[in-house]
This record gives C-alpha cells, sequence and structure tokens, in this order.
C-alpha cells in the first residue's frame, strides 16, 4: 500500500511546478520541504525572467505551469529587453516583490486538493532492489513515506556550505541549515554527484543610501503580463538605482584577494561565468575602470535592497570597505552579507530526456540539483519532471520537448546530452532556432501539448484558438490591402514600416498584441523559411527513437569511445545520439543502420 | 553534427580517385535522372531501367566534357533502390573532377561516407547479414576512400580558413554578447563592423580563388596546341592521345572549332586542345573558329606552338609559348625541338618539353595556399555570400544578423571543424565582463 502516488522533495521553484503539475492532473502527491515558510523564495537576485529566460517563463505558462501567474500577481516593476536590438530575441523580466511571491506560492500550493505539505528533511529513498526503483523516502525525524514516484529538487542543499571569507557555515541559504546525509547515500546508490558554487551579493536598507548619487531606472508602463492567462497588470512600479565601482573599490578588492575562499582554493565547486562575483571580475578584466551595479528592491514594505552585480564571498570586513567606496552606497547599512554557496549536484547525464534517473526507475531530479542555476530553468525542469512523473503513473509514453519547439527542449537537451562543467543559465545563443522561439508564440508552439497532457484548461486552449484565428485573419487582411505599389502584407518585410502605423480601417477591431505578433511573424517568415530545411532534417533525425534497451556492444561497427559515450547517455533518438560530442558521423550511420535492423528483425 | 538525410540527391566516385582506365561515378535520389539529362545526350529517361546509354556529357557552357555510358535505374531497381544512374567515364583525374563539378552544379551533392550504403540500407535494400558488411564498409577504420582524398586541407589553408572563423567568432560574440545581455547591462550599441567584415569577405574570397591555381594538379592545366593551318596540330594532338579522337586531313582547315580533351603529361593532369588553323579567312565559320581559338590562347597555361619545319612561320613571343617542328620525317631537319608524328620520333621530347614548362610554371604558386576541391571553394564562397547578405540586412536587427554570422561560420565550420554554440559562449565569456 502506498503512501501518495508522488512524492516532490523539495519546496523551491522547480518543487511548486512538480507537485502542482502531479496533483493537477489527479494524483495524490506529497510536498516535503525542510521548512514551509521558504516556500517559493529567491535565494538570489529579485526578479523574475530576462533574457531567454523569459521565453521559458512564458512556455512554463503556456503548458499550465504557474511561475507566471505567480510573477504577473507579485512584480513591482516590468521592462521588456532588446526592445531595439531584435523582436525575436526580446523578452521581458521583472522584479517581484519577494516575500508576495512566496507567500503567493505556498497559499497555491496549499490551494490544490490532492497536494499535502510536510516540514521535515529527506535523508535516504526506499528502493526496490529487485525492480531498482525508487519506492518512497526516508526523513530526519524517522518517517518513511512511499509512493510511486518522486521527485527531487533539493536546490542548493544537499551538503551545502556557504562561505564569507574564513567564516564557513553547512548552510543552504544563510543561516538556513543545509540537508545533511542525502548526498552520501545517493553516492552509496550509484550516483554520479559533483560540487558547484554560486554567491549572492549584500543587501542593504534603502534609508541608508544616498538615492540622489545613483541613476534611476524606471520600469515599462504599461506592465505586460508574462502568463497568457493575464489580461493586464495592475502593480506599483518600483524604481531601481544604478551605480558603478570605481579604482578604489578595486583597490580594496585586490588587497584583500587572498581573504577570498575562492582565491584561497577552499571553494572547489565551479561557478557561472557568466555570473562572477566583484572579486572575479576585478581579477579578470584588470582593465575596465569600472563595473555596473544595480539597487533592487526586494519588495514592497521592506527596506532591503539587493546589490546586483557586487555578489562576494570576501569577509564582511572587506565587504563593508568597498561597498562604501561606490557612490550612492557610502553610508549603506549593510542587512546582510553577500556569501558563495557550494553544494552536491547530480551528473545530468545520469537523466533520460524525460528527466527521470538512469540510476533509479520512477525517480524524476529538476532545477539545481541538475546543474542549472537560475528559477526559471530549474521551475521549466520542474514542471517537465512533474509532467513526467504523472505520465508514468499514468502509463504514458514519456513527454518530451524538442530544441526546434522550445527553449526548455533545448535546456533539457543540452543537460542530458552534453552534462554541464558550471551552473547552467539559459541563453539565447544555446538555441539553433532562437527565430521562430519568440516569447509571444509560446503559446502557439506548447499550450497544444500542454492541453494533451492534461494541464491545460479548456479555455485556455480555446482561448489560443481564437488568437490562432485572429492572427490569420490579418495576415489575410494585410495580402488583400496595398500599401503603394506592394500589398501591406509584402510591406511589413522593410524594416522600416510598422503595422500599428498603417491606417487599414478592417484591422481596427484588433488588439496591439496580434498585430504586433501577425507583424514579427511575416517580417521574419523570410528568415524563418532559411532555418525550415534545417529544421526539417533534425526533426526526421529526432523522430528515429533507439529502444531502450538498445544493445550498443551488439553492434560491430561502432568506434569504442562513440561506444562508451553512447553507452554512458543511452540517447532516445540518432538526433540525440548525433549531438553527443565527439561522436562520429560514421558512428552515427552504423546505429542508424542497426536500429533500423531491430524494427525490422 | 551532420545527419545522413534520404531526401537530397548525392553522388559519389564509386571507383578510386586516381588515374585509372575507367571511373564509376555513382549518383542516387528522387529527381537524379532528370537533373542530369539536359547534360547529357544520350535519351536517359527513355531508357528502360537497368539499361545503357552511350552519349556526351555536355557542361554548363555547352562544351563536351566526356564521352560516356550511363546506366539508369528507376526508383527499386539501384543499388540504393532510390531513383539513380552511374556513370562510367574515362579515368583520368580532370574527367573525373569534370563529372563531379558538373554533378555539383546541378544540384546533386557529394555524398558522406558510407551514405549510399545508409540508403541502401534505409530502403530495405539488404537483409542483415548485407547489413554487417555494410557496417564494416561504413566504419570509418576501413573508409580511406575517395571522399577523404578530395577533402583534405592543407596545412596552411587550414590555418587561414581557422583565422577567418576566429573573426567570424569574434564578431559573432561581440554581437551575442549584446543579444544574451540586456540593454540595462550592456549599454553600449552594436555597430555592424563594415570594416571587418569586407576585410574577411576578401580574404576568403581569396582563399577561394586560390583553387583557380590549384586547379593545374586538380583539375588539369590548360594545354593549347596553335599554328598555321595544316601544321600539324592534330597529328600532334592525336600522337600526345595515342588515339584518333580529332579529324585528322591533310586539307587545310579541317578542325574548325576547337577540340579539347583530357589527358597526362609525366603525371600532370592537362586539357589539351586542339584548334582551329591561324590564317586570314573570308569565311565566316572558319573565322568563328580562328577568333575562339585566340581566346583559348589567352587563358592557356602553355601553348604549343606548332611550326611545319617546310614553312618560314614564326612562333608568336609570350612566356607560355613553347615552339615546336613538325614533319621531321618529311623535311629531315632538325632545327629546335622537332618531331614527326608519322614515326613518332622527337615525340618524347616534345612530351618532356611541355611537363618541363608545366612544372615550370606550378613552382611559382606553390606559396600560395591552395585549396584542393571545389567543395571547399564552394563553402568559402558560401561563407564570403552569406556575411555580404548580413552586411545588406544590417538594418533588420541584430538577431538576423546573428543568423547570417552562424550561418557563415557553419560554412567554415564544415571545412575546419565545427563550430559549437558552447564554443561562441566560450568566446563571450572569455572577452567580456559579464553580469550584474
Amino acid at each position: 500500500m502506498r503512501d501518495y502516488n508522488a512524492i516532490v522533495i523539495g519546496g523551491g521553484h522547480a518543487g511548486i511546478e512538480a507537485a502542482l503539475a502531479i496533483s493537477r492532473e489527479g494524483f495524490s502527491t506529497l510536498l516535503i520541504t525542510q521548512s514551509l515558510d521558504a516556500i517559493g523564495r529567491m535565494s538570489c537576485n529579485p526578479s523574475i525572467g530576462g533574457l531567454a529566460k523569459g521565453n521559458l517563463v512564458r512556455e512554463i505558462d503556456a503548458l499550465g505551469g504557474e511561475m507566471g501567474h505567480l510573477i504577473d500577481n507579485t512584480m513591482i516593476q516590468m521592462r521588456m529587453l532588446n526592445k531595439r536590438r531584435g523582436p525575436a530575441v526580446q523578452a521581458p523580466r521583472a522584479q517581484a516583490d519577494k516575500f508576495s511571491y512566496s507567500r503567493l506560492a505556498k497559499e497555491t500550493l496549499e490551494k490544490e486538493g490532492h497536494l499535502s505539505l510536510f516540514m521535515d528533511t529527506v535523508t535516504d529513498f526506499l528502493v526496490d532492489e529487485k525492480t531498482n526503483c525508487i519506492n518512497g523516502v526516508v526523513t530526519e525525524r524517522g518517517w518513511r513515506i512511499s509512493a510511486s514516484v518522486v521527485v527531487l529538487t533539493t536546490g542548493t542543499f544537499m551538503d551545502g556550505k556557504i562561505f564569507i571569507g574564513e567564516y564557513e557555515a553547512p548552510c543552504g541559504r544563510l543561516a538556513e541549515g543545509a540537508a545533511i546525509g542525502l548526498g552520501d547515500n545517493l553516492r552509496r546508490l550509484g550516483f554520479h554527484t559533483g560540487r558547484m558554487k554560486t554567491g549572492t551579493p549584500a543587501r542593504v536598507r534603502l534609508s541608508s543610501l544616498d538615492l540622489d548619487e545613483m541613476e534611476i531606472q524606471e520600469g515599462d508602463d504599461p506592465m505586460l503580463p508574462f502568463s497568457f492567462d493575464t489580461e493586464s497588470v495592475e502593480r506599483p512600479s518600483l524604481p531601481c538605482y544604478v551605480t558603478y565601482t570605481n579604482e578604489e573599490t578595486h583597490r580594496i578588492i585586490k588587497d584583500n584577494i587572498s581573504r577570498s575562499p575562492l582565491y584561497g582554493g577552499k571553494i572547489i565547486g565551479k561557478g557561472p561565468r557568466y555570473c562572477p562575483s566583484i572579486e572575479d571580475k576585478v581579477v579578470r578584466f584588470p582593465d575596465r575602470e569600472r563595473h555596473q551595479i544595480f539597487v533592487e528592491p526586494e519588495g514592497i514594505g521592506t527596506e532591503e535592497m539587493y546589490l546586483n552585480g557586487l555578489s562576494s564571498s570576501l569577509p564582511e570586513d572587506v565587504q563593508h570597505a568597498f561597498i562604501h567606496s561606490i557612490p550612492g552606497l557610502r553610508h549603506a547599512e549593510i542587512m546582510r552579507p553577500a556569501y558563495a554557496v557550494e553544494y552536491d549536484y547530480l551528473d545530468p547525464l545520469d537523466l533520460y530526456p524525460s528527466l527521470e534517473s538512469k540510476v533509479l526507475s520512477n525517480l524524476f531530479i529538476a532545477g539545481q540539483t541538475n546543474g542549472t542555476s537560475g528559477y526559471e530553468e530549474a521551475a521549466a525542469q520542474g514542471l517537465v519532471a512533474g509532467i513526467n512523473a504523472a505520465e508514468r503513473l499514468k502509463g504514458e509514453k514519456p513527454f518530451i520537448l524538442s530544441r526546434t519547439e522550445s527553449y526548455i527542449g533545448v535546456l533539457i537537451d543540452d543537460l542530458v546530452t552534453k552534462g554541464t562543467k558550471e551552473p547552467y543559465r539559459m541563453f539565447t545563443s544555446r538555441a539553433e532556432y532562437r527565430l521562430s522561439l519568440r516569447h509571444d508564440t509560446a503559446d502557439q508552439r506548447l499550450t497544444p501539448k500542454g492541453y494533451a497532457v492534461g494541464l491545460v484548461s479548456k479555455e485556455k486552449m480555446e482561448r489560443l484558438d481564437r488568437k490562432s484565428e485572429d492572427i490569420r485573419h490579418v495576415k489575410e487582411i494585410l495580402q488583400h490591402v496595398k500599401i503603394g505599389e506592394k500589398s501591406a502584407y509584402d510591406a511589413l518585410k522593410e524594416p522600416e514600416k510598422d503595422i500599428l502605423s498603417f491606417d487599414i480601417p478592417a484591422l481596427k477591431g484588433y488588439s496591439e498584441s496580434i498585430l504586433t505578433e501577425a507583424e514579427l511573424d511575416i517580417r521574419y517568415s523570410g528568415y524563418i523559411d532559411r532555418q525550415e530545411r534545417e529544421l526539417e532534417k533534425a526533426r526526421k533525425a529526432e523522430n528515429m527513437e533507439i529502444p531502450a534497451d538498445f544493445d550498443y556492444d551488439a553492434v560491430d561497427g561502432i568506434s569504442s569511445e562513440s561506444r562508451e559515450k553512447l553507452k554512458a547517455i543511452r540517447p532516445i533518438s540518432i538526433g540525440q545520439a548525433g549531438r553527443i560530442s565527439g561522436v562520429r558521423v560514421s558512428d552515427i550511420a552504423v546505429l542508424a543502420v542497426a536500429v533500423r535492423s531491430i524494427k525490422r528483425g | 553534427m551532420a545527419h545522413y538525410v534520404t531526401e537530397e540527391p548525392i553522388y559519389a566516385l564509386a571507383t578510386p580517385y586516381s588515374p585509372s582506365a575507367l571511373a564509376v561515378i555513382r549518383a542516387s535520389g528522387e529527381g537524379v535522372l532528370s537533373l542530369f539529362q539536359p547534360y547529357f545526350t544520350g535519351k536517359l529517361l527513355k531508357a528502360s531501367s537497368s539499361s545503357a546509354v552511350h552519349g556526351f556529357i555536355v557542361g554548363k557552357e555547352g562544351h563536351r566534357i566526356d564521352e560516356v555510358v550511363v546506366l539508369k535505374y528507376e526508383e527499386g531497381h539501384g543499388y540504393t533502390s532510390e531513383e539513380a544512374f552511374e556513370i562510367m567515364c574515362h579515368g583520368s583525374l580532370p574527367v573525373i573532377r569534370s563529372v563531379s563539378m558538373l554533378l555539383e552544379e546541378i544540384g546533386i551533392r557529394e555524398a558522406l561516407k558510407g551514405e549510399f550504403t545508409y540508403r541502401a540500407f534505409m530502403h530495405g535494400r539488404m537483409d542483415l547479414t548485407e547489413a554487417e558488411a555494410v557496417e564494416e564498409i561504413v566504419s570509418s577504420k576501413t573508409a580511406k576512400g575517395a571522399g577523404e582524398a578530395l577533402e583534405r586541407l592543407s596545412g596552411s589553408i587550414l590555418a587561414e580558413a581557422e583565422k577567418a572563423k576566429d573573426s567570424i567568432l569574434n564578431i559573432l560574440a561581440s554581437l551575442e554578447v549584446q543579444l544574451d545581455y540586456g540593454e540595462d547591462e550592456i549599454p553600449e550599441d552594436w555597430v555592424f563592423p563594415s570594416e571587418e567584415i569586407s576585410v574577411l569577405r576578401s580574404r576568403l574570397l581569396k582563399i577561394a580563388s586560390t583553387f583557380r591555381s590549384s586547379r593545374l594538379w586538380t583539375e588539369g592545366a590548360v594545354v593549347v596546341i596553335a599554328g598555321r593551318t595544316n601544321a600539324g596540330k592534330s597529328s600532334l594532338y592525336n600522337a600526345i592521345l595515342k588515339e584518333n579522337r580529332a579529324i585528322v586531313s591533310p586539307v587545310e582547315g579541317t578542325t574548325r572549332d576547337y577540340i579539347e580533351t583530357n589527358a597526362e603529361i609525366a603525371g600532370i593532369p592537362v586539357r589539351l586542345f586542339d584548334t582551329a588553323g591561324l590564317r586570314n579567312t573570308d569565311e565566316s565559320v572558319e573565322a568563328e573558329g580562328i577568333r575562339r581559338t585566340e581566346s583559348l590562347m589567352d587563358k592557356a597555361d602553355l601553348i604549343v606552338y606548332v611550326i611545319d619545319s617546310a614553312s618560314e612561320d614564326t612562333a608568336p613571343s609570350g612566356s607560355n609559348v613553347l615552339t615546336v617542328y613538325s614533319k621531321l620525317d618529311i623535311t629531315g631537319k632538325r632545327s629546335g625541338l622537332a618531331f614527326s608524328s608519322v614515326t613518332g620520333e622527337g615525340l618524347e621530347d616534345v612530351l618532356d618539353a611541355i611537363a618541363g614548362r608545366l612544372t615550370e610554371n606550378l613552382e611559382s604558386v606553390e606559396d600560395v595556399p591552395q585549396i584542393a576541391s571545389d567543395r571547399q571553394r564552394k563553402k568559402l564562397e558560401e561563407a564570403a555570400e552569406t556575411l555580404l547578405e548580413a552586411e545588406r540586412n544590417q538594418d533588420f536587427g541584430y538577431d538576423v544578423i546573428a543568423m547570417y554570422l552562424q550561418s557563415a561560420l557553419t560554412s567554415i565550420g564544415e571545412l575546419t571543424g565545427e563550430v559549437t554554440g558552447e564554443d561562441v559562449l566560450d568566446r563571450l565569456f572569455s572577452s567580456f565582463c559579464l553580469g550584474k
């Protein structure tokens, strides 16, 4: 007898999506977290979205996930990024009231009928050794809880350790105890683990800042929503501030660099290159005279301000000195220090594209545990892990998104095919077909898939149908109206033309977002056609499935290096096999032949 | 990483890429027969499947490339079970090159290693035991064939291409950083690097153009036999070819146009031209022939100027002119390089002299990095063209420009090794200070 259909370990951004996806499909689910007060907590920067990440949030929403709703209801500033640089790579980013965000996340979980919440720490798994399936979990306080499927989302907590100069403590966040023991038990079970590092800057008090010494950065008006369900956002908009480091700041950092645990060799985990600590920036780019610092509000009704760009693991006295050398921050009261955190992650190469573990069946793993970084990356994986856990409970085939249709597909395929050596963050340049992955088309790309697995409501699906119909109509109208010599449709292919400036009566009834989306479709159509042939080839290779029990040793013609890689990764398709680094084209051909022969034989 | 697909028409040399009596070039894929028919004088489309058709392969400019036999396969019949044909042509390198280039030009691409076999299997042409044999063939350990000989990049050309790749990668990274970090983090606008792009394009085109000098080796040196009418040009031509392909006649002005064939002289591939005799004429057809001869002489690597030993003719001046005297058997006079196409006397010396002069010419281009295949030339020109497209679309948006740069990088990557998204990010992180 099982206690629950599913258990989700962890209540962060991955755990929230996983727990909601499974329970919303009607399965009894238990979410276990070390702290109920920390559900949906933003451990680092108080913002959601950004380039490529904003696309992820909209994709999560299109599939029936929650992150879009959470941020739409708690944002305190919103900006559309890359407005000038190219519509295909535009994306929304919002500052969040982190306290409201976290509270709303917990409230949303509590409203879910099939979902239970429980505060404890998971220290071990129950495993059926005969079938090599996970059966449930063991907790710190001795509970043994059984379930058919488990989703693991430990974030930075598995054997987490924080560093502030000479100080170190076993925490996942400052003053929040790490999950000790689970890492060792996972290693015993055969999981490959490694260490990664990330960091967060100090928080300072708003009333102690010299605001007039800093540039002010306002958000967009109106604020645009992330969720395709939200019509408009009526929220207060708070400003951010911009300031810069200077030579004095850099001197203080350089003089004290030996006291950094990063440079002193205490931290072994690899940190992200794209989000370096201030000491990293100063050391690696000595020619830079200044670095930009953003001062961002952490919420409404709090004075804490986040110093974006100043993450550090230097001792607190050094932090005080360099923060006070920066205009606007000269009198800053430091409320929380910056710190680095090092944690265990599990090698994502041990996962199938469904995010199910190759080590233990029925165990799905998501979020920072897989070596990623970022709330959006975590939530995207949590959602896919949750959907797949539910599909497993239903006895259905895995739910896998491709690289050609979504950033989520790119993210997961990269992780499970190439692995990662540093905390993985989504970038638009990771997507080969990014012109087709605009944030505003996420619903058209993914909502039908979310509907098919039962996570998207009928109304949402119908709204998409109406939107698609509207866009089709707008395009038809444009084809029949002349602007000068050309049809309005062809005129839009010129960069200086703008649909909103067209005086076409038949378009009057359509919303700005419908018009703009139609315009972008038309504008990019020529360029997308260019990609289409490549895309078609890619799809074909993706569709050639490799059976899960395929015996690579029984195929003669494959080189031994390629064979080892294929055996370790166990690609699900010829397409995925082709992306494994270092596997030869000729080996892929042999593999295709062999796979094909099995199907016939 | 490249994948095999079964939609595109492909070709491959089925015999080794080395001079031999006969070469077989195989092409397969939907529509290959109608793609090829306009360039073949035999009636391929009307022929029944698995039958042989005789005819000439005719190049895009209407010149005959070679006399060949083509085997036709309708869908379901050939090795791959796709619509296919096999060309049996003369096995000289210049002929193989010319036929391959023609196929490329008409939209049939060179097959990847093992691709034919792959297709054969995918179309159910082979059973399992055969498939095992196929694996042996496809496996890179055994397949050291035509493909690789054509593919190799010389060290210096590789270095040049790497340099070009590096420049594009730098430009792309500087653009990608703008796409992956918002305008608040990187406020500076990106300016299209017209200067750099134009330097890059000329570099790529310059490498591509070395194909013309290296063509002496791969495609053949152009050797034109010229001289007055009835000087014995066709006799020399035939003697060189040791076969009766040109019309040999004592009547003046028989060879009204020129005849081209591919030969090898002392191992150097040569495109040998027998031309119309040079004389003043009122006959318009012949006058046209003489005009063509003159234009051919302009692009010749070597002009073998034939003078009848009995005549008072003198050779035109020029560094690429080799003067030879014919009809040694009749006149018995031995002034300079003389030969008789009747007795064969002196012919060896003439051939040696031709080879000597050709190698002399070749030495001067040895220092320049050269590309060896038309495919490489195409990739380089493709990259240059894509960069031009990027420039033309520079007002459109960074995302579109990035797509063109990415695609130029892919073209060069196909020569030097693949460029992955990770490479771009590595460059980006190492060059820019990023992260809030």
